[in-house]
C-alpha cells in the first residue's frame, strides 16, 4: 500500500483498498513522464496517489514545475498519465467531459463570442433549450458581478472581468467539480483579492468538490479545506494539511487570526524547505 | 462637422490618386513616346471601352471566372489548412507538396494545363484556383495551429466532439488569420485571371489589353490597366468590409479595457 504522508485527514487521504464511499475522485499511482529531449525525460509526476471528498475544497500547492497543473489536466482528462490512473466516482477517466469543469489561468474564453454567448456555450450543447439556457446564463452573469456587460466581447473587458466570465461559463454546464488551474494567477493583487472573495461565496452557496492549483501559500490557506502540498523533481505530495478554520470564512477576520497566520506561517516554511533556491517562474 | 484631421485623411486617397496621375501625364508629355500616353487619353479611352458590348461581356466572363476560381479555392483550402493545423499527420503529408508547388509562378503551369484541358473556362478557372488555394491554405494552416490548447479544453469539457471542435472553435478562432489568406488570395485570383487571359486569348479583360497591345492601340492598354487596378480597389474595399463585419470581436472597440475587477 502506497503511504502518503498526512495529517489525520479526513477530506484527503491515501487511497486504501477499501475505497471510502464519499471520495468523488481516487487518483491511484499516477505518473507523468514527459520526454523532453533524447536522452532525458523529465518527471512530472511520481506515484500520485489521493482521494479527493465530495464537497470538498481542496489546493494544490507547490513551486512552478512541480507538475500541479499536470495533476489537474490528468484529472480534467486533457492528459493521459503514463502510468496510474485517475477515477471520477468510480468510473476511470478516458478525457475531458462536463462532469468536470476546468478554469484556467489564460482564461481561455471563445473570443468570437460576447460574454452571454460564452456562458450559454456549455448549456447549450448539452442540448438545453436558448431561452432556457438564456436565462440561466444571465443570472449566473449576475452572480460573478457582471450585470450588464452581457453583450460585451473578451476583448473589451479587464484580465479579472475575463476571469468571472470563465468562472460563470464553466458553473453554466454543472460540472460536479471545478478544476480550477492557478486561476487568478494573471491578475493583480487586489482583482486576486476581490475574486478569491467572490469564489468564496458562491462556492459556499453550494459546496461543489474544488480542485485549485496555486502557488501562493495565502491564497490555499484562505480556500481551502485542505492543502496537499507538492515537491518538484520528481513532483510528489510532501504533505496534506488540514485547514481547520472556520466558515463562512472573511478576510478581514481570517488575517487577523493568529490559526490562519500560523497556518501561513508553517507551508510557507514547508514551501522553502521543498523549493530551496526558489524556482524561475 | 468633419474636424481638420478627418477631412484629411478622407481627401488623402483622392490626393494621392490625382497626384499619381499628375506625375503620369507629366512624365508621358516629357517623354513624348508613342507608346506611353498621356493620363488624360488613357481616361478619355475608359468610356468607348465601358460603353461596348463587347467589351463588358468580355470582363463580365473575366468576372465570373475568378469569382468561381476564387469560391472553390476558399472551399477546399480553409478546411484543408484546418485539418493540416490541428493533426500533426495531415500537415506531413500536404506540407512538402505545398511547398513545391507554392514558388511555381501559377501562369507557368498553364501551357500543360491547356494541353489537358484545352484554352476554355476550365483552364483558366483552374489556375485562378490554382492561385488562391495556397495563401489561403498557408492561412488557414498557421491560423489553426495558433489556437490556444485551453480553448480546445474548454470545449472539451463542455463535450464537443473533436468535429465539432474544429468547425466550432477552430473555424471561428481561426478566422482573422484565414481572412488575411483571403484577401491575399483575392488579390492573386486578380493577377492569375489576367496573366491566364494574356496566356490562353480567347475572351476577357485580359483579352481586351493584349489584342489592343498588339493592334498598338495604347490608350486601350492603359485604360484597361486603370480598369484592372480599379477592380482590384473596389474588391478588396468590398472584401474589407465583409472582413471587419466578421471579426468585429477581435479589433478593440475601446483603447483601453473598461477598469473593473
Amino acid at each position: 500500500m502506497k503511504v502518503v504522508p498526512s495529517r489525520s485527514s479526513e477530506w484527503v487521504r491515501p487511497v486504501t483498498p477499501q475505497k471510502p464511499a464519499s471520495a468523488i475522485i481516487e487518483i491511484e499511482s499516477v505518473s507523468q513522464v514527459f520526454q523532453t529531449s533524447a536522452r532525458k525525460d523529465h518527471v512530472a509526476l511520481s506515484d500520485i496517489s489521493l482521494a479527493i471528498d465530495e464537497g470538498a475544497f481542496v489546493s494544490i500547492l507547490g513551486p512552478s514545475g512541480c507538475g500541479k497543473s499536470t495533476l489537474l489536466y490528468v484529472v480534467g482528462g486533457f492528459v493521459s498519465p503514463t502510468s496510474g490512473s485517475a477515477k471520477i466516482r468510480g468510473r476511470t477517466i478516458m478525457g475531458p467531459g462536463p462532469d468536470r469543469g476546468p478554469v484556467f489561468q489564460e482564461f481561455a474564453l471563445f473570443p468570437w463570442k460576447t460574454v452571454l454567448g460564452n456562458v450559454m456555450y456549455g448549456p447549450r450543447q448539452q442540448g438545453v433549450r436558448t431561452t432556457e439556457a438564456e436565462a440561466q446564463s444571465r443570472a449566473l452573469i449576475e452572480m460573478v458581478g457582471l450585470k450588464g456587460y452581457e453583450n460585451f466581447y473578451p476583448k473589451e473587458l479587464s484580465g479579472g472581468m475575463k476571469q468571472r466570465v470563465a468562472l460563470a461559463r464553466t458553473l453554466a454546464y454543472h460540472p460536479e467539480v471545478l478544476l480550477m488551474d492557478e486561476p487568478f494567477g494573471a491578475l493583480d493583487a487586489h482583482t486576486r483579492t476581490r475574486l478569491q472573495n467572490d469564489l468564496l461565496n458562491i462556492w459556499e452557496r453550494d459546496r461543489k468538490t474544488v480542485l485549485f492549483v496555486t502557488h501562493s501559500v495565502d491564497e490555499a490557506v484562505f480556500l481551502s479545506d485542505k492543502v496537499v502540498m507538492m515537491s518538484k523533481s520528481p513532483g510528489r505530495i510532501r504533505e496534506v494539511i488540514d485547514i481547520d478554520l472556520p466558515r463562512p470564512r472573511r478576510r478581514s477576520e481570517l488575517l487577523l487570526d493568529p490559526r490562519y497566520q500560523k497556518y501561513v506561517v508553517d507551508i510557507e516554511r514547508m514551501f522553502d524547505e521543498t523549493d530551496p533556491v526558489g524556482s524561475p517562474s | 462637422m468633419i474636424s481638420p484631421a478627418g477631412l484629411a485623411r478622407r481627401a488623402a486617397p483622392v490626393l494621392a490618386c490625382i497626384g499619381l496621375l499628375a506625375m503620369w501625364q507629366a512624365a508621358s508629355l516629357a517623354l513624348k513616346n508613342d507608346s506611353f500616353p498621356t493620363a488624360i487619353e488613357a481616361i478619355r479611352a475608359i468610356p468607348d471601352i465601358l460603353g461596348d458590348k463587347e467589351s463588358l461581356i468580355n470582363i463580365l466572363a473575366s468576372l465570373r471566372r475568378m469569382a468561381i476560381g476564387f469560391g472553390i479555392a476558399v472551399s477546399v483550402s480553409i478546411p484543408l489548412g484546418l485539418l493540416m493545423g490541428r493533426s500533426r499527420a495531415v500537415a506531413a503529408f500536404f506540407n512538402p507538396l505545398l511547398m513545391v508547388i507554392y514558388p511555381v509562378p501559377k501562369a507557368a503551369l498553364m501551357p500543360i494545363i491547356m494541353l489537358w484541358l484545352g484554352v476554355g473556362d476550365v483552364t483558366k478557372t483552374l489556375v485562378i484556383f490554382l492561385g488562391v488555394s495556397l495563401p489561403v491554405i498557408y492561412h488557414s494552416f498557421e491560423g489553426a495551429k495558433a489556437v490556444e490548447e485551453k480553448m480546445l479544453w474548454s470545449g472539451a469539457a463542455m463535450g464537443l466532439s473533436p468535429a465539432q471542435r474544429l468547425v466550432r472553435i477552430v473555424l471561428p478562432a481561426a478566422l482573422p488569420e484565414i481572412l488575411t489568406g483571403c484577401r491575399t488570395g483575392l488579390v492573386l485570383a486578380l493577377i492569375t485571371m489576367i496573366t491566364s487571359e494574356m496566356i490562353a486569348r480567347q475572351s476577357g479583360a485580359g483579352n481586351i489589353l493584349f489584342n489592343a497591345l498588339d493592334m498598338g492601340q495604347y490608350d486601350t492598354v492603359f485604360a484597361m490597366i486603370i480598369i484592372v487596378g480599379a477592380m482590384g480597389i473596389c474588391l478588396d474595399a468590398i472584401f474589407e468590409r465583409v472582413r471587419a463585419r466578421l471579426v468585429r470581436w477581435s479589433e478593440p472597440q475601446f483603447d483601453m479595457p473598461l477598469s473593473f475587477s
